[in-house]
This record gives structure tokens, sequence and C-alpha cells, in this order.
């Protein structure tokens, strides 16, 4: 309970009054004394940091494991993470976001960095992750998810229509390509086609396989955002004499956009690293030359790394388009 | 509209199925085209590595541009997945596979092997701290190795090579557990953790092991090779002409040396003979 209080803390809603002093305290201490037992249960009490504390106190080898030696740690470690947080809610909202994030992806590199990577054998292949891996990467993803929309767009106006054809069509491709998984689908059409006397490379084949498997699940997020919009704009529109086809395109389509538009970013950046799938063909893409390039000297792990950073980066710079994208679609509803 | 959509749809099937079916003899084609393609999976140190510029290196490198040079044509690689390789019904994507690859008897159904260019031994690693000191020390224990491979086919007693002058061998173990991995490289990862952590030991390519040796990983041989497996060029079926044209070229690069020459460059010692 105690070792909640910091956080909890921070959940007092506005308005209300500051905790006093001595109860933040109170608060503090609990918390610290909670924490350094939990540590003190987790650390072993025998490794180079612990024998360099007990030297420092001027205590033996002998003292290594024990209780004291295991407390000698952890004390100081949660004394860093409990001011860490008393310090943190004193701070603006925004800035706290940050620190929070700064902290984190310290802690993360920290993580990394104790691997004892070699960092020239990364420099010397960024290259080639950046400028064949990741821009491979992104252009089978664009080039994907536009062909995507069209499918979905079919798929959910067949999925809608009253045609029997249409309708069994549309629903037997989403069913197949969302019960079956993408790497599957991958080599169906890659080894399966050619059995058929199509020859496809292996990029068109990724692309194929791709598009059909992210259409099938945005053709149900186009259904759920064209379904969504009220009965009385069909009506409106029939009673001025337009056509079917003319309010789907011009009233339902530009109002449901708006609903479509955020699950589909979501899809995209979801496709940036299934594109990773499209590796098994030879295709240079991100993943591929991370663990072709990792083997040369057996250095697995640096790639990696490296791929990891480098999707994380691409999905953060989507992330970012994906925001004002929604923003155009969704002027109509800011004052 | 709808109708000259499905005209348009039809003439693109059209289309792609004659391009699908008007290809060749492979031969014919290579020689038209004056460039050789060739399947490398560069998972294998030192068989076939890529550099950082993109470009490859290795023992199977080497041979396949040599035999793109006696070829009279340039030599063009492609990287698709070894599964994909070893499916078979290439097609028109590559024409040749110089990948050290076992003529099984399974991958003989769909893929044909014109010529054996050199023996490869077959041995049991394990980590530093393990004390097996031969090969029979293995029984009953967990041994890891690449999926679908001739080591495991040899771990689950089930390997038939389908080759001429392949040299006898015993199954000398029985694992308490195989472990498959998508490659056997990745098996050291897993030993390097420690004796018994993930696996008591692995099977692999005694050259790939002293590579990973060299890297620096925590590994030690054991005992002598369980077998010397033939490794041969490797071509989609029904080109006979092909296939007597890679028998003869590297018969010739047996005699005349060459092949020792870069077994001895990239292995350090002579694996071109059978043992």
């Amino acid at each position: 309970m105690g070792f909640s209080a910091a956080p909890a803390g921070r959940r007092t809603p506005a308005g209300a009054a500051p905790p006093s002093k001595a109860r933040e305290l109170r608060w503090a201490l609990l918390a610290w004394a909670a924490l350094s037992a939990v540590l003190a249960f987790l650390f072993s009490g025998e490794d180079e940091l612990t024998r360099n504390l007990l030297a420092l106190f001027g205590l033996g080898e002998d003292w290594l494991g024990g209780f004291l030696a295991r407390l000698l740690l952890a004390a100081p470690v949660a004394l860093v993470v409990v001011l860490n947080f008393t310090v943190l809610r004193r701070l603006p909202k925004r800035v706290q976001i940050g620190v929070v994030w700064a902290e984190l992806l310290a802690l993360f590199l920290a993580f990394f960095y104790s691997f004892d990577l070699s960092f020239p054998f990364i420099w010397d292949r960024l290259p080639i992750l950046v400028f064949t891996g990741a821009f491979t990467t992104v252009y089978i993803s664009l080039i994907s998810i536009a062909v995507a929309s069209v499918i979905a767009l079919a798929g959910a106006l067949a999925r809608l229509s009253d045609h029997p054809l249409a309708y069994g069509v549309a629903t037997f491709y989403i069913s197949f390509f969302r019960g079956t998984p993408l790497l599957l689908q991958v080599y169906l059409i890659y080894l399966g086609l050619p059995q058929l006397g199509v020859v496809l490379d292996p990029v068109p084949s990724g692309i194929i396989a791709l598009s059909l498997c992210y259409g099938a699940y945005m053709a149900e997020i186009f259904r759920a955002g064209i379904q969504s919009i009220p009965r009385g704009q069909w009506e409106a529109g029939y009673a001025l004499g337009l056509t079917r086809a003319l309010i789907m395109r011009r009233i339902i389509l530009p109002q449901a956009l708006r609903l479509i538009v955020p699950p589909t970013g979501n899809q995209f950046i979801a496709m940036l690293k299934d594109s990773s799938l499209v590796s098994i063909l030879g295709v240079w893409e991100l993943m591929f030359l991370a663990r072709t390039q990792g083997r040369m000297e057996f250095r697995h792990f640096e790639m990696l790394i490296t791929a990891a950073l480098i999707y994380w980066f691409l999905s953060f710079v989507f992330e970012l388009v994906q925001a004002r994208i929604e923003a155009h679609f969704g002027r109509s509803e800011r004052r | 509209m709808t109708s000259r959509l499905f005209a348009a749809l039809g003439a693109l099937v059209a289309l792609v199925w004659t391009v699908g079916a008007s290809a060749g003899p492979v031969l014919d084609r290579i020689k038209e085209r004056g460039v050789v393609r060739v399947a490398t999976d560069p998972a294998y140190p030192p068989q076939s590595v890529q550099k950082p510029d993109g470009s490859f290196e290795g023992f199977d490198i080497d041979v396949a541009l040599e035999i793109g040079r006696r070829l009279g044509v340039a030599v063009e690689f492609v990287t698709p997945a070894w599964e994909i390789i070893t499916a078979g019904n290439w097609g028109d994507r590559w024409d040749l596979s110089v990948g050290s690859m076992t003529p099984t008897k399974e991958r003989a159904r769909v893929l044909d092997f014109p010529a054996i260019y050199y023996y490869t031994p077959a041995s049991f690693v394990t980590h530093e701290a393990c004390d097996f000191a031969e090969v029979a020390d293995l029984n009953d224990k967990v041994i890891g190795t690449c999926g679908g491979c001739t080591y495991e086919f040899y771990l689950r007693k089930n390997l038939t090579i389908d080759a001429e002058g392949v040299p006898p061998f015993e199954y000398l173990v029985t694992p308490a557990e195989i472990r498959t991995y998508e490659t056997d490289t990745n098996v050291f990862d897993d030993l390097r953790l420690g004796c018994g952590v993930r696996l008591d030991a692995g099977m692999s390519a005694l050259p790939t092991i002293m590579e990973a040796i060299k890297a620096g990983y925590p590994l030690k041989v054991v005992g002598e090779p369980a077998f010397f497996e033939p490794l041969a060029v490797a071509i989609d079926k029904g080109d006979a002409e092909f296939a007597a044209e890679l028998a003869r070229i590297v018969a010739e690069m047996h005699e005349d040396g060459t092949l020792t020459r870069l077994s001895m460059k990239w292995y350090g010692v002579d694996l071109t003979k059978a043992r």
C-alpha cells in the first residue's frame, strides 16, 4: 500500500487542497521502506556493486549475500525511485510526461548498453539498414495500404449490398483472409500461384499478400464507418432526388471517413511491422537485412536492436502524420 | 462499365499467364540473357554472408561466380529463404542454387542435383563448460539443430542421401529431445547461454561451428564428425542439357584444382574429396 503512495498522490483531483508536508513525508518514508524491502528481496547481494558498497563501509566479504548486504544496495535505489516521484509530482503535467518519457528511454538504452554491443559494427551497417531496408519496408507498406484501401472500400460496399453474389464473394473473402495467418498467405501466393502458371516476383507477391490481408480487416472498418452514418442522411439524399451512388459518394463517405481514418492509420502502423513477413521471400526489407547482416560476425543483437529502433522511429513519424490527417478529416467537429 | 472492367482483368490474367508459361529451357534462357541467377541463403558463414554494402562473399559465392565465368555469363544473386529454395518449382525466378545443399531423397523429388562440389563434416557442438568427451556421451541429452535440414534427419535416424559416392555413416546418438530452429546458427545463441541452460548440445556443419568459435562463442566441438555430407549444386527439375553442362563444369573445377584452392581459402582444409 505504501508502495503506491507516490503515484496515488499524483492523482489528487484538481482543486483539492494539496496534502500537508508532514503527511507527504510520512507517505514517502513508508514508500521508501516498502520498496527497500521488496528490492532487498529481489537483489542477490552478491554482485560487484554490493561488494564495493561493503568495502566502502569497511565490511568484509563474509557479509556478501546477507540481509544487510541486500539492504545496503536496495535502500539507495529505493530512495532514488521515491525521490523521483516526490520531485516529479511538483512539476507541471506536461513536464511530468516529458520527464517520464526521458527516464524510461534512458533506462531502455542503459539496458541495451549493458549488452556490450559493438557500435562500429552497427555504424558500418546503418546505411544499408536505412537506405535499403527501411526504404523498402516503407514503400511496400505505402503501396499495400493504398491497394488495401481500395479493396476495403469495394469489400465494404459489396458487404452492404443486397446483391447475393457481391455479398457472398465479399463475406467469403473477408472470412478467409481474416481467418488465416498472414505468413501462410505470403507462402500461398508466392509458392501456390506458380502452380497455376502465374509466377510473381517477391515484391509483388508480398504487396498482394499484405493488401489482401489488410483489405479484409479494413473492409470491416469501412463497413462500420459507413453504417454509423444515420439513416436520415440517406433519406434526405433520396428526398433531393439523388441516386444511391451519388449519395454514397457525396454525403455518406465524406462523413464516414472521419471515423474510418483513425483505425486505418492504426492498420498502417501494424502493416509497417507485418511487412517483415515478406523477408522470407528474400525481399531486402528491414527485418531481412537485420537478420542476414547480423549473421556475418554472429552479432545478432546489434542488428536486431538497431532494426527495433528504426521500426519504432518510423511508427513514431507515422503517428504524427496520422494525427495531422485526423485533424483534417475531423475539422467539421471543431468549434 | 462492368464488361470493360472484366475485359481488362481478363487481359491482365492472360498477360501474366503467357509470361509465366513462355519460360523455355533454363540453359537457353541463361545464354540469351547473359546472366545466371543464383539463389543463396546468406545465413552461413563462411559459405555465404552479406557484406555491409549488400554484396556477398563466401565459399559458395566464389564457386557460383566461377561457374558463371565458365558458362560465359554474369552472375546475379537472389536471397529467398531456405524453405523457398528447397520447395522447388522455381519457375523463372532463379536458375541455380549453389547453397551447400545435401541431395536428400525428399529434395530429389522436386530438384535435380547435377554435381557434388564438396563434402562437409557434420559435427556436434556443446558449451565449453559441458564435459562431454565423445559423441556417445550425448545420448539422452537435449540437442538443437536446424528444422528440416540433414542434421535433424540424422538425429531422427531418417537420413537418406541420394547421391553417388556418399561415404557410409552410423547413427551414434539417441537424444532425449530434439529442438529445431529456423537455422543452425540460432542453436549457437541458445547454447552460449551455458551448459544445459536451454540445450546440452547442438549439431551443425563443422566449418560453421569453427566460425562461431572464431567469433568468440564459448563453444567446443564434441568428438569426431558424425558423417560427411556431400553438397551439390541444385537446379529445378526438367533441363537435362543444363544439368549436363553443370556436371561438366564442376568436374572440370574438381580436376584443375579450382575447388581445392577455394576450399583452402575459406575453410583452411581441402573438403572437396569424400572421406
